[in-house]
């Protein structure tokens, strides 16, 4: 006996995010970090920014953390991102 | 309206189950076929154009529609009168207060556990007796495998894709359980929530496994309920200090104690309140004195307020069991109650 079954899935892809351009440089530029604020982004976070100014330039870098580390990022957070040459999102288990 | 979805041929009922596993569209079990017939069934049944638009998951924006649901609801055994309870349950889910993208891809690995009551309960020949967290019914085994089989497929929530879970538990099978509402004094579960006694309703929980508790040995309230107590502080030492809705199953035998003496659902959830709290400093005597810092006085109660302990009548007649189900992260979800046919965003008439 044949059966005739249905896909179960959506079959469309569902839409992709899209990565910012590449800076051509990091030199002067602002760079955000958004953390879900969980204990291991701390010292990551830290060391990061460490690098970024000593070895790359950057001339400043803003630290945000989401209110909510299993959800989206705040609206706010998002907003500000537009004043920034760069994002960095990490979590921390 | 015919369904839209793509077909495929499977020459025998083995070749079936071999396209829907290597294709990653079970969780492991043996699969229902959904045929064009059985699915139309579920949709006939709930009165639903294939194409009816159930909601938008709130995160990454992917619709679900009433056919993919019906598709997966045959896969995991429903007839079609278990479809409107999957359809609710999952309209309850994308309610943005549940926060469905973090509660079923975190690494804390919880599962949705579904809450049955009204008269669909007895329609369905759902039980809330015997081996009522467990294989107690055809109706809320097939019910909660839909729900899983539904995440899987609609919103890639497989291990290892959007399912970050470290460990899971049983549950991620099947996870719903319908009240004893014959053999209670208590209003319902949905009726504390706010919903008429005759409506058909269905709660979901973002829910970590079943903690079971015996106390055999006292027929007084305060006693018994201090064991459930004590087991949601072991709950908050253990595993997480954030408040937020737990879920308690009371059977029979412990019930009658509490009913006899007069106890209601809100003056057992009064007392658990109370009691169900620890302070951060009980952290260092569990190994996380690390997290204690300078606040080890602070009080931390399981539930922010007693309206979000959920008390179900369900189980076996014979036992001083019970059981503690505590959230999957506090207050990250919000357990949601729905009305069976209600809609949730409908314009008031004018």
């Amino acid at each position: 006996m044949s059966f005739l079954v249905l896909d179960p899935t959506p079959e469309k892809a569902p839409p992709q995010g899209q990565l910012a351009p590449r800076l051509a440089s990091l030199e002067g530029k602002t760079v955000g970090f958004i953390s879900n604020g969980k204990e291991g982004t701390k010292g990551f976070f830290s060391h990061l920014e460490r690098l970024l100014r000593e070895e790359h330039g950057v001339g400043q870098v803003v630290s945000r953390t989401k209110s909510n580390y299993s959800a989206p990022a705040d609206a706010a957070i998002v907003a500000e991102t537009k004043g920034w040459d760069a994002v960095i999102s990490g979590i921390g288990d | 309206m015919p369904l839209s979805s793509r077909t495929y041929e499977a020459h025998d009922i083995g070749a079936v189950q071999e396209l829907y596993h290597s294709n990653g569209w079970t969780d492991g079990l043996p699969i229902v076929p959904p045929t064009g017939e059985a699915v139309e069934a579920c949709l006939d049944w709930a009165m639903m154009p294939p194409d009816q638009l159930i909601g938008i998951e709130p995160v990454r924006g992917l619709p679900v529609t009433a056919e993919k649901l019906a598709i997966n609801a045959v896969m995991a055994g429903c007839l079609p009168m278990h479809f409107p309870v999957v359809v609710t349950a999952w309209t309850a889910m994308m309610q943005e207060e549940f926060l469905m993208h973090g509660a079923t891809a975190s690494t804390g690995g919880c599962a949705v556990l579904v809450v049955l009551n009204g008269p669909i309960r007895l329609e369905l020949g759902a039980s809330g007796g015997f081996n009522a967290l467990g294989n107690s019914d055809r109706a809320t085994a097939v019910i909660g495998r839909a729900i899983r089989l539904c995440l899987i497929n609609l919103l890639d929530v497989r291990p290892g894709s959007i399912d970050r879970s470290t460990l899971g538990h049983p549950g991620k099978f099947s996870y719903c359980v319908a009240e004893d509402e014959e053999d209670t004094s208590w209003l319902s579960l949905s009726q504390q929530r706010g919903l008429p006694r005759e409506a058909s309703a269905v709660t979901v929980m973002a829910a970590g496994a079943p903690r079971q508790i015996m106390n055999e040995w006292t027929t007084r309230p305060e006693e018994i309920l201090e064991t459930f107590a004590a087991e949601m502080r072991a709950n908050l030492r253990h595993y997480s200090i954030h408040p937020g809705n737990y879920a308690l199953v009371i059977p029979k035998q412990l019930r009658d104690h509490l009913q006899a003496a007069g106890w209601s659902k809100s003056d057992i959830a009064a007392f658990i309140h109370e009691r169900a709290r620890i302070h951060r400093r009980e952290w260092a005597e569990v190994g996380k004195g690390a997290v204690v810092r300078d606040r080890g006085d602070s009080v931390y109660p399981a539930m922010e307020s007693s309206d979000q302990l959920l008390v179900v009548a369900a189980g076996g007649p014979a036992g001083g069991f019970g059981a503690v189900i505590p959230p999957w992260l506090g207050n990250k979800s919000h357990a949601v109650t729905l009305a069976i046919g209600a809609c949730v965003d409908c314009e008031p008439p004018k």
